[in-house]
């Protein structure tokens, strides 16, 4: 037998369907009866903004000075009608993870990061740890269906409000937050028995429809004297109708969450099958706000899979007037994303309760590292936006992008490269 | 005493002239309520409001102490987040009465809807007539009493707190994750205060409590397939 026709190993055979994973899967189901729960969120290879590109300044228009000119990345949202709009230093949030999900040190160091920084923090389902409260620039409080944690107190002590509908990784679906992470801790702050696995509502109790939202968000607006922002967060699925209705609601601003956005745990199946990722997401978020004329009034807030400064300088130039993150901040602590934040484990102190992993994380070294992947990003997408010619991040247009694939092109209506021409009408922006 | 004549004003007028009135430590007589909507949301202080009529949906919402008193029916959504004072409804309420209640009493006169009691954390809910599907689910904390009949589902996967019903069927109409047990002694005394300071007539001892399982999982059936799953033939 020659060198040609020898027999080839069975591992060294490309899988199609039958691939490792679904074997796993199928030998999960079969010994369990049940859907697997992984943490982080999907795995899926989504079309991404890395699929397209920022056209640089040349003759046509005049580059900015990378490094003696400015570029204000200083960004104000949410002042459709509240008195006090959400300012923050840079476009970069820090999104939604909660207390339970995450330690109290990590979520401290993400706190004590936006201070650094001058960003938001959102302290995501479970209530708000007064560590959090006390050490963050500016505060985004959730209200989540279940409503643990959550009083009137909160709305007090918050900046801007952000009532949830959904999140990307596993839209339609209830919270999920293993008994391995409910400690005696955790179980007071939460009101719940120790141990025991939660799954909290995946709808509010006080809002049964959109008409009733509308009256939800007026309630917010006494409460609040009209003070503070109100955001709504929608998982990317039905975008444009979904925006629409969220407008329609009185909100001043709206998130987008794609599917890439992470979890603290969830099934499988859900975070790879169910929702749309960001970039096609966006789109459609835009073009709903320009079609009901509204563009300029609602804040667009964009999450899901955001990992460096040329996603937030092409999420800009698509429409999103900030973006949120929240793996990415994790990762910057330490994080691996090794898929198991629901087992509560965590080697790094981050993604557990354990009072002895949780020991491994340095509050104030992890909030100087938080800080520094936020400013990085930020140094990114100013040296993109001024290669662009753009004095000022939100100066980004998305005819300074081309798609880089026949796909992106399709999806977002930004013409393909080399080109200045899309597919049709039917399709993206133009 | 001061009268307020709430007849075409909007919500935020409302809600800032009782803010305004409540702050002069008065007790406040609102007439042509008109169901209005978000009555008396986030309200403080310490005094009595009462309606002449019936007020919408999220009345009382995250109100932090004073007792308001509805003559008439009150929406949906009624005392939701609350987190201190009374809420008396001397007729009905729609559903999801107290949703997410943190403190507090809310005492319905007439019936509920479904969904009462939805994810309350503390406080009291008492509702002297019937109520419908789902009521207590998820609550996390805080009493429910129903005197009347209640539908099904009830208590679905509390994680704390307690129910009272005297419903005699409602052992057929439990949540998931719950069990059904005689009232304690303890527990007697506490709903007796409680319909001693409402003027509710009613006994205690016939009454069952439904509390949540606390130890292991849940369990939850995702689909329900006709068939009867049995085990493999040897």
């Amino acid at each position: 037998m020659t060198e040609n026709t020898k027999k080839v190993k069975v591992k060294d055979i490309q899988r199609g369907v039958w691939n490792p994973e679904t074997i796993s899967e199928i030998k999960y189901k079969a010994a369990t009866g049940k859907h697997r729960i992984r943490g982080c969120g999907s795995t899926q290879k989504y079309p991404s903004f890395d699929d397209l590109l920022v056209l640089p300044s040349q003759l046509s228009r005049l580059s900015i000075d990378t490094y003696r000119e400015d570029c204000r990345t200083q960004t104000v949202l949410g002042s459709r009608f509240a008195k006090n709009p959400l300012v923050i230093e840079t476009p970069i949030m820090i999104s939604g993870m909660s207390y339970g999900a995450l330690s109290k040190e990590s979520k401290t160091a993400l706190a004590k990061s936006t201070q650094i920084v001058g960003t938001s923090i959102n302290n995501g389902e479970g209530g708000l740890l007064p560590e959090e409260r006390d050490n963050s620039y500016k505060q985004v409080v959730q209200i989540t269906p279940s409503r643990m944690g959550f009083s009137l107190a909160n709305i007090e002590a918050a900046d801007a409000l952000e009532v949830i509908c959904g999140i990307g990784a596993k839209p339609g679906l209830s919270g999920h937050l293993m008994g391995s992470k409910i400690t005696k801790e955790i179980a007071e702050f939460r009101q719940l028995p120790e141990g025991i696995d939660l799954h909290s509502h995946p709808r509010h109790g006080d809002i049964f429809g959109a008409d009733d939202m509308v009256l939800k968000i007026q309630e917010l607006r006494d409460v609040t004297d009209w003070k503070i922002p109100i955001f709504v967060k929608i998982a990317a699925g039905r975008v444009k109708e979904d925006v629409k209705i969220a407008a329609k609601t009185g909100v001043d601003g709206i998130v987008i969450d794609g599917s890439e956005g992470g979890t603290g745990a969830a099934p499988v199946v859900a975070t790879a099958h169910l929702g749309i990722p960001t970039l096609p997401a966006i789109v459609q978020a835009t073009r709903a706000l320009e079609e009901m004329g509204l563009k300029e009034e609602i804040s667009l807030i964009v999450s899901g899979g955001i990992k460096d400064g040329s996603d937030v300088v092409k999420a800009m130039a698509l429409g999103a007037d900030a973006v949120a993150i929240g793996t990415g901040t994790m990762i910057a602590m330490g994080c691996v994303v090794c898929l198991r934040c629901h087992e509560g484990k965590c080697a790094f102190g981050i993604g557990t309760q354990d009072p002895e992993r949780r020991k491994k994380l340095d509050i104030d070294d992890a909030a100087q590292k938080v800080a520094n992947y936020i400013q990085g990003m930020t140094y990114e997408a100013v040296l993109i936006a001024k290669a662009a010619g753009k004095t000022a991040l939100a100066n980004m247009e998305r005819e300074d992008l081309r798609s880089m694939t026949l796909e992106s092109c399709a999806m977002t209506g930004i013409p393909l490269m080399g080109t200045n021409y899309t597919f049709t009408d039917a399709f993206g922006f133009f | 005493m001061v009268s307020l004549d709430i007849a075409g004003m909007s919500t935020q007028d409302v809600n800032r002239k009782l803010k305004e009135l409540i702050r002069q430590d008065d007790d406040i007589v609102v007439k042509n309520p008109h169901s209005v909507h978000n009555f008396a949301t986030a309200l403080k202080g310490s005094r009595t409001v009462s309606v002449e009529g019936s007020t919408g949906f999220y009345t009382g919402g995250f109100l932090q102490g004073p007792s308001i008193i509805i003559k008439g029916n009150t929406g949906l959504y009624t005392g939701d987040n609350m987190g201190a004072g009374e809420i008396i409804v001397e007729m009905n309420t729609g559903s999801n009465c107290a949703p997410s209640m943190v403190g507090g009493t809310i005492v319905v006169k007439g019936h509920s809807g479904s969904r009462a009691g939805w994810g309350m954390k503390g406080g009291n809910l008492i509702v002297c007539g019937d109520v419908g599907l789902w009521c207590g689910k998820m609550t996390l904390g805080g009493r429910i009493i129903f005197l009347g009949k209640v539908g099904k589902g009830i208590g679905e996967s509390m994680y704390n707190g307690v129910i009272h019903v005297l419903d005699p069927d409602v052992e057929d109409k439990l949540g998931g994750n719950v069990t059904l047990i005689s009232i304690e002694d303890k527990e007697k005394k506490a709903v007796e205060a409680l319909f001693k300071k409402y003027n509710i007539e009613q006994g205690v001892d016939d009454f069952k409590s439904i509390v949540p399982n606390v130890s292991g999982r849940h369990e939850y059936v995702l689909f329900k397939p006709t068939h009867k799953r049995t085990e493999a033939p040897k």
